[in-house]
Order: structure tokens, then sequence, then C-alpha cells
């Protein structure tokens, strides 16, 4: 039997990557590290670029378990540069806090790979081993400050509440094995189509336990409760990679998994997504009201963010896809910013998180100020940002698949966002005192991961007529 | 031969008992061993399908299951050891740290 | 370069806030003189506007039109008509001479001048944009740079001010997006386009909506989309009771800034109900306008008025003054008659000419005073005859007195009025006597009796304060001897406007 590899070639090009950086991290002094920065970036180009090669080709591998298709396409380039941001923002963090360097890098692009797998799988047991390769990347990221009693602590929550949610999605795997008699996708579906009536409640039960799994990992309301903690007690550059890609490696997954191959049973699980959706943009929203510390705020907003996602999934349909991807893109680049600003203002031991730390940082770093201004008004869904620009597509999608209310409520809570996202920019501008902030010359790579992001914000809310395109593209390519 | 049913209900009474261990439990490492409790439970459903469908499947898969979950308690000790060398405890009542 | 003339006239000021970055931070001057030249190719082009612009064609002029998210029929079109022409010169005029009003700002300059260019960007594109998500986009763009003049060159309850400005404008924005998405969604193909909404509009339908509450009111579909939409922009005009930010921001922001606020931004809600309201909704229109139009301007003439003579600081009297002429607006677009409307829109340009006069005067004894207490002052008018003199002459503008622009708009609208709703008419034209009596009262107290011994030796009116409240003033003068010099370029599309409403009247 011959085996197309040619679909691995992004993925394999990522774990050949760490590995490099892992043994090579064994033979240099700790003065030379900053050439594993450069060897994981390179690497992680030259992974873009062969899944640019890719890009159309439509190939599955190993009996199509594993399809590249244009929507795995699309995110493994998403992880791929998730992944290059946050090694660029971690870069200064890294070496202020003493954490390992070569193994950080490792483990962020093993993570990487793990998420790759998780957008391509087309079979339930290789979706599960990439969210475990993912995930078990993450939980030593998010422990990886061992000095700091914080980042274990985060870490032991994370591990305990992300092995929880693993033990419910393998359960659910294994009760829709039994009743459509294999794991893979294509399988199930055909199953689905044939006999309905067959093994009906253990479908039932699989699918809704798979359900809780993912939202477990998305971090939905009511199962979100975990986020703050391990997102503020994880370092920065790891938060803002939680935030962003593991969010939208399980989103990816939801996607192909409900939206596409699991679409016959759309009626049974509308109705909770539905509800889950509403309860995890407000009950974000909410939270990030009170909070003190801009670190917890911005984990509450994803949560938020979590929520807006949400609504995609209920719309469904090519406008609910597009919307999803183009929204994941968005909340990428203004989340990354936002997270690589916290970044800049820490100093040394102090890691100045409080909303008061940011006070007079206008005027005293004037790019950041601005920048920060930027993510911030972008959050909260300003034209001409990316924020507004996506969340207009989410709600339209709404509207168009009928849910108006959602359309509403998902309005209301952006109004509602304001309010905190607006502290920020009032503590900038408005009053004095607070951190100081890091100057260009002391992080020049952590300037160039925000100016990045500042870039993204804005093309992607004033030009977003290619990356919709882009966007639909690879939804389709599902089909 | 038992028919299925009994596996599945034996499987889905070592499941709650590990989610009721996970939930109720005070110490990480019975946490822990609850969480492979759920495992284990989750491998004798698959088990028990394979038998049932005829098909290998399920039980090329339980192996992928048993590697996935050496390295997460291999992950999951290693936290433990670095929250004890900090707090001297494993009761999770005390990570007061983070507020929940 | 008279193809793209309002294009230009939109982003320049975006392309001086560009430059006025660039700029090296220490050079004050440098940053202010560069801020006064890229405002003033806007203006130049607004005289080349109104000499070019064809009072006769009702319809739009100098379109442009261009595709910018096919995907969604997303078009980048601008262009100009008799609703929005006034204000488009008004908004070059003011931020012209609002740069100088701004000279003495002296903490974070720069700042201070590229926001203000991105605020002149945001007002215009409101001013010419045709296509709805364009419209909002401008809308919101506008409400930043606000928000941060009031918040950190304002006075000492800025902060408080600013939000409150901004949560109000907001809420207003978030029923525009919905009313947006609802028309959107509900014309075919689905369009943004203004104008090709206004030819469906027979689409929305009114029949009641069997829900409550609007089974009860009789409302459809069109009468929800309307509220919305009045809403959002009566939070703009502000129309009572959404108008308690308005104190707020105008005390605390800089001078130039209340002047924007009150001589533009007020403007838009006022512009957006004609734009949109009126020709997209035209049966809601004609049931609702009484009501929310009408009767609420007539109560906003009133209680403004009264709010106004209540008040001891100099700049809150002149914002509830603002309240109080805004309700003429309302009253006179409300009756749908051809003196009603015409008024209605000469009286948007005249408040921004002649409130823009009243804070810039107010701005001129706070620099010098520090305090705008009115019985703090006393016999102004011996010590600074130049001041009392051009500040006697706005406030007879305000007062409506013939001769004076105030008065040409004031009687148009009364009298269109008159022909609808003659108690509304009366009601209104007892404000006018309410206004005299609070304006009179305030030059007494101000300008004449004795003399105030701490402000004997006050500095009298510089060159360049003179130079920013000149123009204003013989505008002011013009139009009231000579109102057709406006009047002559918005009637065409004001009665074609009018036409679409008055086939729905009961």
């Amino acid at each position: 039997m011959e085996t197309n590899l040619a679909p691995l070639l992004p993925s394999a090009e990522v774990v050949l990557t760490a590995l490099s950086v892992l043994l090579l991290d064994l033979f240099i002094r700790k003065d030379e590290k900053g050439l594993l920065v450069w060897i994981s970036l390179i690497g992680l180009a030259l992974a873009g670029g062969m899944a640019l090669f890719l890009w159309g080709s439509h190939e599955g591998a190993f009996q199509d378990s594993i399809l590249l298709d244009d929507f795995a396409l699309f995110f493994t380039e998403l992880f791929l540069g998730a992944a290059a941001i946050t090694i660029l923002s971690s870069v200064h963090y890294v070496r202020e806090t003493n954490i390992h360097e070569g193994e950080f890098y490792a483990l962020v692009l093993l993570s990487t790979f793990g998420m790759i797998l998780m957008a391509a799988a087309n079979d339930l047991i290789l979706f599960f081993l990439g969210l475990e390769t993912m995930s078990i990347g993450v939980y030593i990221l998010t422990g990886m400050w061992r000095e700091r009693s914080q980042a274990s602590e985060a870490a032991m929550k994370y591990f305990l509440i992300g092995a929880f949610a693993t033990g419910f999605l393998l359960y659910g795997i294994a009760l829709i094995y039994g009743a459509a008699g294999s794991t893979h996708l294509g399988r199930i579906a055909s199953a689905l189509g044939q006999t309905k009536s067959h093994g009906s409640i253990i479908l039932s039960a699989g699918v809704f336990l798979l359900f809780v799994g993912l939202a477990f990992k998305v971090a939905a309301v009511p199962f979100h409760f975990w986020v703050p903690d391990v997102y503020d007690g994880a370092p920065t550059p790891v938060s803002a990679f939680m935030a962003v890609a593991v969010k939208a490696a399980a989103f990816a997954g939801w996607a192909r998994i409900f939206l596409y191959q699991l679409s016959p049973l759309q009626s049974e699980w509308t109705l909770p997504l539905k509800a889950l959706a509403i309860l995890t943009m407000t009950v974000g929203n909410l939270l990030a009201i009170s909070q003190s510390s801009v670190k917890r705020m911005l984990a509450y907003s994803s949560i938020a963010h979590a929520g807006y996602l949400l609504i995609a999934l209920v719309a469904g349909g090519e406008s609910g896809g597009q919307a999803l991807l183009f929204y994941l893109l968005s909340y990428a680049a203004m989340t990354f910013g936002a997270f690589g600003v916290l970044i800049a203002l820490k100093e040394g031991e102090n890691d100045h998180e409080a909303y008061s730390d940011f006070a007079g940082l206008g005027f005293k770093r004037p790019f950041l100020g601005m920048a920060m201004s930027l993510f911030m008004l972008s959050l909260a869904g300003f034209p001409p940002l990316a924020g507004f620009t996506g969340k207009f597509y989410l709600f339209r999608s709404a509207v168009v698949a009928g849910h108006i209310d959602l359309a509403i409520i998902g309005a209301l809570n952006s109004l509602l966002s304001v309010v905190y996202y607006l502290r920020v920019i009032v503590m900038m501008y408005m009053e004095e005192g607070g951190a100081e902030g890091k100057p260009f010359a002391r992080a020049p790579y952590l300037y160039l991961a925000i100016a990045i992001a500042v870039l993204g914000t804005v093309y992607l809310g004033v030009l977003p007529a290619p990356a919709l395109d882009l966007s639909r593209i690879s939804f389709i390519s599902l089909h | 031969m038992a028919p299925l049913n009994y596996y599945l209900v034996l499987s889905a009474i070592i499941f709650a008992i590990g989610v009721a261990g996970v939930v109720i439990r005070r110490n990480f490492i019975v946490i822990l061993l609850s969480i492979e409790l759920m495992l284990n439970a989750v491998n004798l459903t698959f088990i028990a399908f394979a038998r049932y469908l005829g098909s290998m499947e399920g039980q090329v898969i339980v192996f992928f299951v048993m590697t996935v979950a050496a390295a997460e308690a291999v992950v999951g000790l290693a936290i433990i050891i670095s929250i004890f060398r900090h707090r001297r405890s494993l009761d999770p009542r005390e990570m007061q740290l983070l507020k929940w | 370069m008279t193809d793209h003339v309002l294009t230009y006239m939109t982003f320049f000021p975006l392309a001086g806030m560009v430059v006025v970055l660039l700029l090296p931070r220490e050079r004050h001057d440098l940053v202010r003189w560069a801020s006064a030249l890229f405002t003033l190719p806007p203006l130049l082009l607004a005289v080349w506007l109104y000499r070019n612009f064809d009072p006769v064609n009702p319809g739009l002029q100098f379109v442009e039109k261009a595709a910018w998210i096919p995907a969604y029929n997303i078009n980048y079109f601008v262009a100009v008509d008799g609703i929005s022409i006034s204000m488009v010169l008004l908004t070059a005029l003011l931020t012209f001479l609002c740069i100088f009003a701004s000279w003495g700002i002296d903490k974070g300059v720069k700042g201070y001048f590229a926001l203000f260019l991105l605020l002149d960007t945001g007002m215009m594109g409101v001013f010419v944009a045709l296509d709805f998500f364009l419209f909002y986009i401008f809308w919101e763009v506008m409400l930043l740079p606000m928000y941060f003049l009031i918040g950190i060159w304002g006075g000492p309850r800025r902060e408080y001010a600013a939000i409150k400005f901004f949560l109000y404008t907001l809420f207003g924005s978030v029923l525009m997006l919905l009313a947006i998405l609802a028309l959107y969604f509900s014309s075919e193909p689905h369009t943004f386009d203004m104008t090709q909404l206004i030819a469906q509009s027979s689409r929305y339908g009114t029949t009641p909506l069997h829900f409550w509450p609007f089974d009860h009111l009789r409302w459809g579909f069109q009468h929800v989309v309307w509220m919305a939409l009045f809403i959002g922009f009566a939070i703009k005009i502000p129309a009572f009771p959404f108008h308690t930010w308005l104190p707020d921001a105008h005390v605390e922001a800089p001078t130039a800034i209340s002047v924007i606020l009150a001589g533009i931004l007020l403007k838009m809600g006022a512009y957006g109900i004609l734009r949109i309201n009126y020709p997209m909704l035209p049966e809601a229109t004609a049931d609702l306008a009484y009501y929310f139009l009408g009767a609420l301007g007539t109560w906003n003439i009133i209680y403004g008025a009264l709010c106004a003579m209540a008040q001891k600081d100099f700049k809150k009297l002149v914002a509830y003054s603002s309240v109080s002429h805004m309700g003429y607006v309302m009253l006179g677009m409300a009756s749908f008659t051809p003196q009603g409307i015409s008024g209605a829109v000469l009286q948007m340009f005249n408040h921004g000419t002649i409130t823009g006069m009243l804070f810039l005067l107010v701005g001129v004894i706070y620099d010098r005073a520090h305090h705008r207490d009115i019985d703090g002052f006393g016999g102004l008018a011996a010590v600074m005859p130049v001041y009392t003199g051009v500040s006697v002459l706005a406030f007879f503008a305000s007062m409506g007195l013939p001769g004076l622009s105030g008065f040409i708009s004031e009687v148009l609208v009364l009298l269109g009025a008159w022909q609808k709703y003659p108690l509304l008419s009366a009601l209104g034209a007892s404000g006018v006597i309410l206004t005299a009596g609070y304006l009179l009262w305030t030059i007494q107290r101000v300008y004449l009796g004795a003399t105030n011994e701490k402000y004997k030796a006050m500095p009298e009116i510089n060159g360049r304060e003179l130079f920013t409240l000149v123009p204003l003033g013989i505008i002011v003068i013009i139009l009231g001897v000579y109102p057709n010099a406006l009047l002559d370029l918005l009637r065409a599309s004001l009665d074609q406007l009018n036409q679409l409403v008055i086939p729905h009247l009961s």
C-alpha cells in the first residue's frame, strides 16, 4: 500500500525543528542561546512555506485519517504564526525569569505540532492524540517558571482540569465508536446517514461527552473557572499562546467535528450550544469588569470572546464558518498584542499587571500606549479595527441563520465590555504614576511582535476582503 | 459470554468513581489516580466495543490511550513535585495564591 | 483634483495627523502650524465646492464610488447634496478656526493636534458618507478622539465627563448598528448603499408586529428600526431625556473642543435623522415625527432655556442654550413644510456659527480669569470694549435679533411649524422670549454694571482670538441679511425629501 506522506510535511518540519532545538540546546553556551530563537523561527517559516505550497491540494494520508485540506492549512498557518509570535515575545521574558530557553521553544513547537494534528485530524483518535500532544506541552509551559509558586499552582490546576476534561472527551469518543463502529469521522458520518435509530442513546451520550470535553478546552462557561487562575499564574507569553492558539485549535476541532461531520445531528446540539454561547459571553464580560489585574481581565475577556466565537458555531453554515475563521484571525492579532504590552511592562521580579501599573504609560512609552489603546479598542469592537469587522461578521452570520436574539445579546455584550477595556486607556492617558515599561532597546523582539500585532489589527479591520475570502475558501474545503 | 451491556455498565461505574474521586478527594496524588481510573474505564469501554463489533480498531486505540496516560502521569507527577517543593503540602485547599 | 474633492477634504486631515505624529515632540509651534496647514485645503476646497455646487439639482453631486468589501456589497461611496452641503462647509470652517483656538494648549501638544485632525476626518466622513457601513465607521472613528480630547485636555472632572459622553454615544451607536443590520437584511440584494436602501423603502413593512409592546402601539418593523435610529441620533442632538451628557462634556472640554462639540457633533444627530430616517423609513417618520420630533423639540426649547436661566457657570449656560436651540431644529424638521425643514437645516448651520462664537468668547475670559462664574465678572465693557462688542453681536444673534442669522432660521422654523402644529409653534415662540431673558440677563451681569476691581487690568482680546471670531461674525451678519446665500443650496434636496414623507402623512 502506498502512503502519501506529503500532507505530513509541515507538521514533520515543526517536530524536526523542535528536536533540533532540544539537541542543540545541550551543546551551546548560555550566551549563545539566541541562536535557538532563529532556528525555531526559520523552522516555522519553512513549515509555513510548505503549507503554502500544499494550498489547494486537498490531500489525505493514512486512509484519510489526516486530511490536509485548505481548512487544515488555514489553521496550520495560524498556529505557525501564533508560535512565531509567542517565541518572539518570550525571548526577553525567559531570560529575565531564568526559564530554560531551549526547552521552552521546543515545547512551544511541539504543542504547535499537536495543534496542527488537531486541525488536520479526520479521525477522533488522531484528534485526541493531537489534543494531548498540545495539552501536555502547554501544561509544562505553564509551570515552567519554577521559581514562582503561582506558576506551579497554575500548572497543577491546568493539568488536573485538562486531564479531567480529557477523560470526558475520551469517554465520548469511546461511546461514539461503539455506536458508529468507527472513530473515522467520514465513516461515522456515513453510519449516521444509514441507521438513525441504532444505538442512538449511546451516540447521543457520546456526542454530549465530546461536547463537554471541548467546552472545557475552549473555556466556555460553566467550564471556565480554571481560566483566570491559569492565565494569571502562567508566564505571560504562555498565557497569550493559550488564549490564542489552544483556543483556536479547540475551535478547529469543533468546527470539523460538529459543523461538518456531525452536522446531521445539528438540531440536537443547537439549543445547548446557544445557551452556552450566551452564558459564556455574559459571564465572561461581567466578571471581567470587577478585576483589578489586567492579566486576569484579559483572561476573562478571552472567555467572553470564546462566547462570541460560539455564536459562529451556533450559526453554522458557510457564513458561520467564515465568521469563525476570520474572527480567530482578528482575535489572534489583538490578543497577542495586548499580552505583548503586558510583557513589556514587566521589570525583573515585578510583573506590573495591575491596572494602576498602566497609569501614565501613554506618555512614558507612546508606542506601547498607542498600541495598547488599539488592542483594547479592537477587543471592544470599534471600527475600523479587526475586532469590529470580526464581530460584525459573527453577528451577521447569527442573523443569517435566524438567531437574531443571539446577535442582539452579542451586541449588548460588546457594549458591556467597553467598560473594562476603556479603563486601561483611561489609566494610560488620564492618570499618573505606574510602571515604566521596557524601552525598545531592551526588548527589540518583543516590540517586533507588538508591531506585527498592530499591523494585523489595523489591516484586518480596514481591508478585510482578502482575509474574508480566505476564510470562506478554507471553510468550504471541508465539504 | 457476558453481554455487552455488563461491560458498559461496569465501565460507566468505574468512570463515575473516578469522577467522584477527582471532585471530592483532597490529595493531588489521589486525584491523579482517579483520573487514571477514568481513563481505564474508557479503555474497558473500547475493548468491550471492539469485541462486540469484531473490529481491531478499538484494541489499538487502547494502546494509544495507555501511552498518553503514561505521558500525562509523568507530567502530572513532575508538577506535583514542583508544587511540593514550594508548599510542602499537596492539599488543593491550600492553593490560595491564585484565587479560584 | 476635482474628481475626488470630497475624498481630499475628508482625508487631508488624516494625512496631517500622520505628519504631525512624525514631527519632533518639542517643536510646539511647528505642530500647530502644520495642523493649520492641513486644515486649510479642506476649507479652500469647501469654498470651491460652494461655488460649484448646483443648487437646482436635488440629487447627489460630486459622487465617488469604489468597491471596498465586494463580497458584502460594501462600497466606498461619498457624495454631497443639499442636506449635507451646509454641514460640510461648516465642518471645514470650524475645524480650521478651532486649530487657532487651540493655540493655547501646551500639554501634550502633538497628541492633541493629532487627535484633533483625526476627529476632523471622522466628522467630514460622517457628512459625506453614503454607504451605511462607511457612515457607521466614521461615526465611531469620530467618537474616539473626542473621548481623548475631553478626557486628557479637559477640566477637573474630565474623566467623568469623557466616560459619560462615551457611554451615551456608544449606547446610541449599538442601537444604530442593529438598525443598520436590520435594514441590510431587509434589502434585496443585501446592501449598505443608502441610495438603494432609500429606493427600497417600501420593503420595510409597517404591519404591526404581533408581540408586546409593539402590537399595542401598532408599530411595525419600520417603526422599531426608526426608534432605534432615532435614539442613536437623539443622544447626539441631544434631545431630552438623553441630554445629560452634554453639560458635563461641554463644561469639561477645552474651548476648541466645546466649539466642535456644539458646532458640529450636535448636528450629526439631526443630520442623521434627515439623511436616514426620513427617506428610508418615510411611513414611520410620518407616524412618529409629531411626538418624537415636534413635541419633544418644543419641550427641548423650553426646558433648555429654563435650565440655561438657572446656570451660574457661563459655559454651562451656553451648553443648555444649545439644548434649547437644537429644539428648533427638531421642531422645524417635524413640520414637513418647505419653510420648516429649510429653516431647520439653516438653524443647524447658524447654531454652529453662533454657539461656536459663544464658546470661543467664554474661552477668552476663562483664559484670563480662570473661572467661569457669571456673577464673578461685571463691567467688562469698560475694560474690554472690543471683546464686549463681539460678544454682544453673538448674544444678539443667539437671541434671534432681526438682521442676524439666528432670526431667519428661527422665524422659518416657527412659520413652518405654524402651518401644521399651531400650538407647538406658539410654545416654541415663547422659548424665544425665555432665550432673550437669560441672554440679556447674562449680558447685564458680565459686561455691564460696576467694573469688578479684580479685572481692572484684564488685557483686551488679542489678534489670534479675534481671528477665530471675526469670520464667524461676518457669516452671522451675511446670513442675517441675505440668507439665500445658503438657502438656495438646500432647497431642491429638502423639497424632494419632504415629498418622500408627505404622501404618508395622515
